[in-house]
């Protein structure tokens, strides 16, 4: 007994350097080793109580066509490929339940499947979407993106690495500059 | 309490209660005495001090310092951890005191909220809330048994009802069923630290109370298709607190400081005003299936309740058990005639709301308990309010039920009053 505490206290210490450890390599993994695409995106400004202000992306290609309703629940485990299109953003472009053998997937689950005018729908979960922002810029971060909206010519996308399942939101951009930035500059020249 | 001892003391020796000498040796004992209350007050600020510092250092890294390199964010928000687990260390293996335990358990519990924050910050990881909890919870469970400590396991028993609220209430798909098992990695704690031991300090009502309310909350979790039966699993919890309060390893000084006996009894009481309402009985029916988590809730907890009063009446006759440990089985025979005949149930249900107020007045008046016995007349009162939403009774009968019950109040309390005058 004398013996067993220090040895469960270091077990346990390890275990709260493991798992944030572990966190932090299959990311450091992902943002190497996997395909950058860049996603269509919308977003808006909500708070997490621990890990603070983040902005919230609503993406377009959350959404693959099947052929039928029959088969998928929702909360199933999916695996999907993604292919770049003529304007050079992601895309889903094939299906698996099972762990595909190709180097950049992503894994997730299914939202809904829904059947409308003969077209089976498959919503899947994006699990990247929150960029976090430092709590001053999230709100001026979402004022920008209503601006870009009514300027048709703005274009707000994320730049995600995809890995072997895992995928790394790297950063948030309107019209080729980071979210960041430009909100950064703007404070900087009301200051 | 030594203070005002001391004072007396010359009066005492005066008076020739007590010789110079008597004086003397109590005036040493008293000095040589650490002092409790300051013991307390230390103990209470360590650890308010140490959930303050937690609390805030989350705050300041929940600003995101998005300006720092990613390197300098994550060797920040590691430095808590480190810090906590270091003391802890000192804490634990030092053989400091239990101002230093706590107060480390508590930080190295937010140490560990802290250095998962920092990391989905950096990383961008999404991970909903309840997900996180999970983790956080996961790796705390062992500073509770590691260090001993009563506040980890608090922090630790607020931590999985939100993460059962989370899990299970607030997204659909999860059943939340984790918390049922970081439930009973908790219980042995509570087991080992106040019931064996007999230990009945703060921390014990802590426990008790936020125990109970934990488990009131989250039972729910097993809401699925068939909620109805949720009812006999809730009465056979609240029936099965009430047995606890009886025993001996659970009993307090006060009636209001026991936590399973004031949430168990309210409990029992407010599903029985409920249920004196047709909308219950109108929604059951016998298609219930065998295997519904309702179910399976249902059959653990009248299974538990049923365990804990046969015990009961193994060391008392049954007319001295609290008539609301016997709450589920009378719920259970009123489930299978309201299957039959709803209006029947009904009924039998005001019955015995009745039945229950009745003896609770009789219990107070026997043991010379004037909380008890107008807690059995509020239970009346709060029968006859319910029955005004749903019956068509006139204005008049109404109003003389009223005062009829006022009347009640005013004699009980007066009885009972005069009584205990006569004693004195």
């Amino acid at each position: 007994m004398r013996l067993l505490i220090p040895i469960v206290f270091v077990l346990m210490c390890l275990a709260q350097w493991f798992v944030p450890g572990k966190m932090i390599f299959d990311s450091e993994v992902t943002r190497r080793e996997g395909i950058l695409y860049k996603f269509k995106t919308r977003p808006i400004d909500p708070t997490d109580p621990f890990r603070g202000k983040y902005v919230t992306l609503s993406f377009e290609e959350e959404v693959i066509n099947v052929d039928s309703t029959a088969g998928w629940e929702s909360g199933d485990v999916i695996f999907i490929e993604f292919a770049t299109d003529d304007e050079g953003f992601a895309k889903p472009s094939a299906l698996y339940r099972e762990v595909p053998s190709s180097d950049s997937y992503l894994k997730t689950r299914v939202n809904y499947v829904s059947q409308y005018d003969e077209e089976t729908k498959l919503f899947y979960d994006i699990p990247f979407s929150r960029l976090y922002l430092e709590e001053s810029k999230a709100s001026e971060a979402e004022r920008l993106y209503w601006e870009s909206l009514s300027d048709t010519t703005q274009v707000t996308y994320a730049l995600v690495s995809v890995g072997k399942g895992n995928a790394v939101l790297q950063n948030v951009y309107i019209n080729d500059r980071t979210i960041v930035d430009i909100v950064r500059e703007i404070n900087l020249t009301r200051e | 309490m030594s203070k005002h001892v001391l004072k007396e003391l010359p009066q005492l020796v005066d008076a020739g209660i007590i010789s110079d000498e008597t004086a003397e040796k109590i005036k040493s004992y008293y000095e040589q005495q650490p002092s409790q209350s300051a013991n307390r007050l230390f103990i209470v600020f360590g650890i308010l001090g140490a959930l303050l510092v937690g609390m805030g250092l989350v705050l300041i890294i929940a600003h995101n310092w998005d300006e720092l390199p990613h390197v300098i964010k994550l060797s920040v928000g590691f430095v808590p951890l480190l810090i906590g687990q270091a003391v802890a260390a000192v804490s634990n293996f030092k053989e400091k005191s239990k101002v230093w335990k706590e107060a480390s358990a508590a930080g190295l519990f937010f140490a560990i909220a802290i250095s998962i924050s920092i990391v989905s910050q950096v990383y961008n990881i999404v991970g909903d809330l309840s997900g996180f909890l999970f983790i956080w919870m996961c790796l705390s469970i062992p500073i509770v048994y590691v260090l001993r400590s009563s506040v980890a396991s608090l922090l630790f028993i607020i931590g999985i009802t939100w993460y059962g609220c989370e899990a299970g209430y607030f997204r659909s798909g999860n059943s939340g069923y984790e918390y049922w098992i970081f439930l009973a990695l908790i219980i042995p704690f509570y087991y080992i630290e106040f019931i064996k031991p007999q230990i009945k300090n703060n921390f014990f009502y802590f426990h008790s109370w936020l125990l109970t309310l934990s488990l009131t909350i989250c039972l729910g979790l097993a809401a699925s298709t068939d909620e109805e039966l949720l009812m006999i699993a809730y009465m056979s919890l609240f029936s099965a607190f009430v047995s606890l309060a009886q025993l001996k390893e659970f009993q307090t000084g006060r009636v209001l400081s026991n936590a399973w006996l004031v949430i168990g009894s309210l409990g029992v009481i407010v599903l029985l005003l409920m249920l004196s309402f047709d909308f219950y009985w109108d929604g059951i029916d016998s298609g219930y299936s065998l295997q519904s988590p309702e179910f399976i809730a249902s059959l653990a907890t009248t299974a538990v309740a049923g365990f804990l009063l046969y015990k009961l009446t193994q060391d008392e006759p049954i007319s001295q058990v609290n008539s609301k440990s016997m709450a589920f089985i009378a719920f259970i025979l009123l489930f299978f005639i309201g299957l039959a005949a709803p209006w029947a149930a009904q009924l039998l249900a005001n019955v015995l709301i009745l039945a229950i107020a009745v003896h609770t007045i009789y219990d107070g008046a026997q043991r010379n308990h004037l909380g008890i016995l107008n807690y059995g007349l509020l239970i009346i009162s709060a029968l006859i309010a319910c029955r005004f939403f749903d019956t068509d009774l006139s204005f008049v009968l109404r109003g003389l039920l009223f005062i009829g019950i006022g009347v009640g109040f005013f004699a009980a309390n007066y009885y009972m009053i005069k009584k205990r005058r006569k004693v004195v």
